[in-house]
């Protein structure tokens, strides 16, 4: 029926300390379908992370299998992992990880540089200017990190997880190094994106009040998902997911 | 590549970071380059030093001399004496006789090189040529042609006195031979023709301050020729005063010191010759270290006069000497070759008789010099073996010293580029550590594990190449310098700089090659978390 962004079967994720195993993934399946925002919570230790960096074809899984947008990625090599990340994948990280000493508009450029096929200086240049139009940093392409505030910079980084169009936007924790007033503003702009463009979004966080955002809740403990359930996201009268699009045309 | 901009912002960056490294991992490329483009321009200049000097010393010119003393006696002794009736070996006159071992076995044996002579050798022809089975070889020469001889009785030039004795029988050479060598041989470059006497220049308004020296009378174009010659003062006389026989003169720089002194420009000044004015134009010096102005040498303790004013004033058509420079220094034992031909047919000489001319090159002279007059004959008429060994081995020597210390400066390039090379894959290595985060970024963004090497690598050569930019500047600037403060011939060429460069650049590969390894092996997850 409709499409599956995301879809985990029975992974599991083992690491090999010295004698030990430790068993970060115990067993997950998962879908996730075009367009939701799904917020996954739990404490330190439950395995959020590493279930982050498995959908961000940063890591591979252990047993089981995964699917993005329908291509099996579970035993792909390096370079393909990297391709998709690439092409697929935007990561939008809590430290914002922006190059330092580097304008706004060069950070937002750098997915482009590593695209195959090659992309021209001049259709860098207006790919990462048009995304950080969408970000309404227009004014700031040519400021440096260091003269940006915090917001500004998660929305750099948030222009550059756009700029190669990736079907899919994996956050890791992007309000932890913010006050809760710009955190709040970051996660109306995720939500605006989802609405206006149909973009997916995994969104990983500790804090209640930010997964509240999402239209999906999912808990996990001990490496097992606990709990999943739609939510109507702060600010949105029907936890709707199907129509985002439509919403998008009714808001503007 | 098209992300190279941004590539080389990022190197300008690691660069910023970390400056004391970075200068100091550059200043040994700087040093090694440097050291690289300066020895390599030392070489060449040396080698062009040594190229020049043998020019100008003379590798490449012949002589024609006038009148032949030196007529070689083949196999039979007695065929001389019938020959060359007037020479007769008796007491009053001994005739120059010098033993010497035949081609054959001079090429067999090493040494001794020539045997020695023993001279007079009044019953050479009873005893040693006539039962020698080895038929050697006599070089017979008129005794009074020896310079150094002691003579019991008054020479030509004592007898008549210097404006009296004139060319001589012997003057056989004439200004026609040297147009035909001129116009009509292939290889030659310049030809003057020479008249040479002794003669006594003195300044009558010195109260007749004088100096006994030799004269020559030639042809505007001898500095052509002389290419070591350097005008401290004047120049040299010019075709109008040739062709106006003028009573112009052109002193060489030990008769210009003995006369006016050191210091002095006595161009413009008269001095008497012959008891006639002459008016001094120019004074003539050495360029090279081969050829010092000393006094009694025949280029600079001489002066020069218009050959046609000579010819003028001394009522003489003939010449002494024809000298000639051939385009290179390799053709001269061809084109004396030819010019003893041609000379010998335009002379009328029959396949018997003797050259009545000598054609010497300008090694043969250099060799002659300092050696005992027999000995020195013995050399000549054996040049054509030992002319090219010798230039040879003066240039090889010359070029031995110079690769020695070629070497040694290529050491100093070699260890400064393995420091540099060493310091710069320490400064990428410190990169890599500070960057451990910006790399995992990198790969969650989709670079590959070749994308993060190779832009490690293109620091790496970026922070050469600046380096070997610098250092080949530094290489220019020092060979420039060595040239202006030491006086050491050095030449700079394009060509080195540019390999220079390219070493720089291959040594930024070589270092960049592990750290950029390094960095690409990186796991993205640890990476992206490392603090």
């Amino acid at each position: 029926m409709s499409n599956k962004v995301i879809s985990l079967r029975d992974v599991t994720r083992v690491y090999q300390m010295g004698d030990n195993s430790v068993h970060a993934l115990r067993g997950i399946s998962l879908d996730i379908e075009a367009g939701e925002f799904v917020t996954i919570t739990g404490a330190s230790g439950s395995g959020k992370s590493t279930l982050m960096h498995i959908l961000g074809c940063l890591d591979r899984v252990t047993e089981g299998t995964y699917e993005l947008n329908g291509k099996d990625v579970s035993n792909l090599s390096r370079e393909e992992l990297a391709n998709i990340r690439n092409k697929q994948i935007g990561f939008v990280f809590q430290g914002f990880n922006l190059l330092p000493r580097t304008t706004a508009l060069e950070n937002a450029e750098v997915p482009l540089l590593y695209s195959r096929p090659v992309v021209s200086v001049s259709e860098r240049r207006e790919k990462a200017m048009k995304a950080l139009e969408a970000m309404n940093l227009s004014d700031r392409a040519e400021h440096h990190p260091s003269q940006l505030s915090g917001g500004q910079q998660q929305r750099v980084a948030i222009a550059r997880a756009l700029v190669n169009e990736p079907a899919l936007i994996l956050a890791d924790e992007p309000t932890g190094n913010l006050d809760s007033k710009t955190g709040e503003e970051v996660m109306r702009i995720l939500q605006e994106l989802r609405e206006s463009s149909g973009i997916t979004i995994v969104l990983i966080t500790h804090e209640a009040d930010i997964a509240a955002y999402g239209t999906r809740i999912i808990s996990i403990r001990d490496g097992l998902i606990t709990d999943d359930v739609p939510n109507t996201p702060i600010g949105r009268s029907s936890p709707d997911t199907s129509t985002p699009i439509k919403q998008a045309a009714t808001a503007n | 590549m098209l992300a190279l901009r941004h590539f080389l912002s990022l190197a300008l960056q690691t660069l910023r970071r970390n400056q004391i490294q970075a200068v100091l991992a550059m200043l040994g490329v700087t040093v090694g380059v440097g050291a690289l483009v300066t020895s390599i321009a030392l070489s060449r200049g040396a080698q062009q030093a040594i190229n020049e000097q043998l020019m100008a010393v003379g590798a490449n010119m012949i002589v024609v001399t006038s009148g032949n003393y030196q007529v070689e006696r083949s196999q039979d002794a007695g065929a001389v004496e019938a020959d060359h009736g007037s020479i007769e070996p008796s007491d009053s006159i001994t005739p120059f006789l010098v033993r010497i071992p035949d081609s054959q076995q001079l090429g067999q044996s090493q040494n001794p090189r020539f045997l020695t002579a023993d001279w007079p050798l009044s019953d050479a022809f009873s005893s040693n040529a006539r039962t020698s089975m080895q038929s050697p070889r006599f070089i017979k020469a008129h005794y009074e042609d020896d310079p150094n001889a002691q003579h019991d009785h008054p020479t030509a030039a004592e007898r008549l006195g210097d404006t009296m004795a004139g060319l001589g029988a012997a003057a056989t050479l004439s200004v026609d031979d040297a147009q035909a060598i001129l116009n009509q041989l292939d290889g030659v470059q310049y030809v003057a023709s020479g008249v040479h006497e002794n003669a006594r220049v003195s300044i009558p308004a010195a109260g007749g301050r004088s100096w006994f020296t030799r004269l020559h009378g030639t042809e505007p174009d001898l500095p052509q020729i002389r290419r070591g010659w350097v005008f401290p003062h004047g120049r040299f006389f010019t075709q109008d005063h040739y062709r106006n026989t003028e009573q112009v003169i052109v002193l060489g720089k030990v008769v210009a010191d003995r006369l006016f002194g050191a210091d002095t420009n006595p161009v413009g000044e008269t001095v008497e010759l012959w008891n006639q004015p002459f008016e001094i134009v120019g004074v003539v010096g050495s360029s090279s270290w081969a050829a010092q102005p000393a006094a009694g040498d025949d280029q600079f303790d001489a002066i020069y006069v218009p050959l046609s004013t000579v010819h003028e004033l001394l009522n003489l058509s003939m010449l002494n000497t024809i000298t000639v420079t051939t385009r290179s220094a390799g053709e001269t034992t061809a084109v004396a070759e030819q010019i003893t031909a041609m000379l010998r047919q335009r002379h009328g000489i029959s396949e018997q008789m003797p050259d009545d001319f000598i054609v010497r090159t300008q090694a043969e002279q250099v060799l002659g010099n300092g050696l005992p007059p027999q000995v020195a004959r013995v050399v000549s008429g054996n040049m054509s073996t030992v002319d090219n060994i010798t230039i040879e081995q003066i240039s090889h020597s010359l070029e031995r010293a110079n690769a020695t210390m070629m070497a040694l400066l290529a050491g100093v390039a070699a260890v400064s580029l393995l420091v540099g090379g060493i310091g710069v894959a320490n400064l990428l290595l410190l990169s890599v550590t500070q960057r451990t985060r910006e790399v995992g970024l990198r790969m969650a963004m989709g670079a590959r594990a070749r994308d993060i090497a190779s832009q490690f690598l293109i620091e790496a050569v970026i922070l050469c190449l600046i380096g070997g930019l610098i250092g080949a500047a530094a290489g220019y600037l020092v060979s420039g310098s060595l040239e202006g403060l030491l006086q050491w011939s050095t030449s700079v060429s394009i060509v080195s700089m540019v390999v220079a460069i390219v070493v720089a650049a291959i040594l930024g590969v070589l270092s960049g090659v592990y750290p950029a390894h390094k960095a690409s092996q990186l796991d993205p997850i640890g990476a992206l978390h490392h603090e």
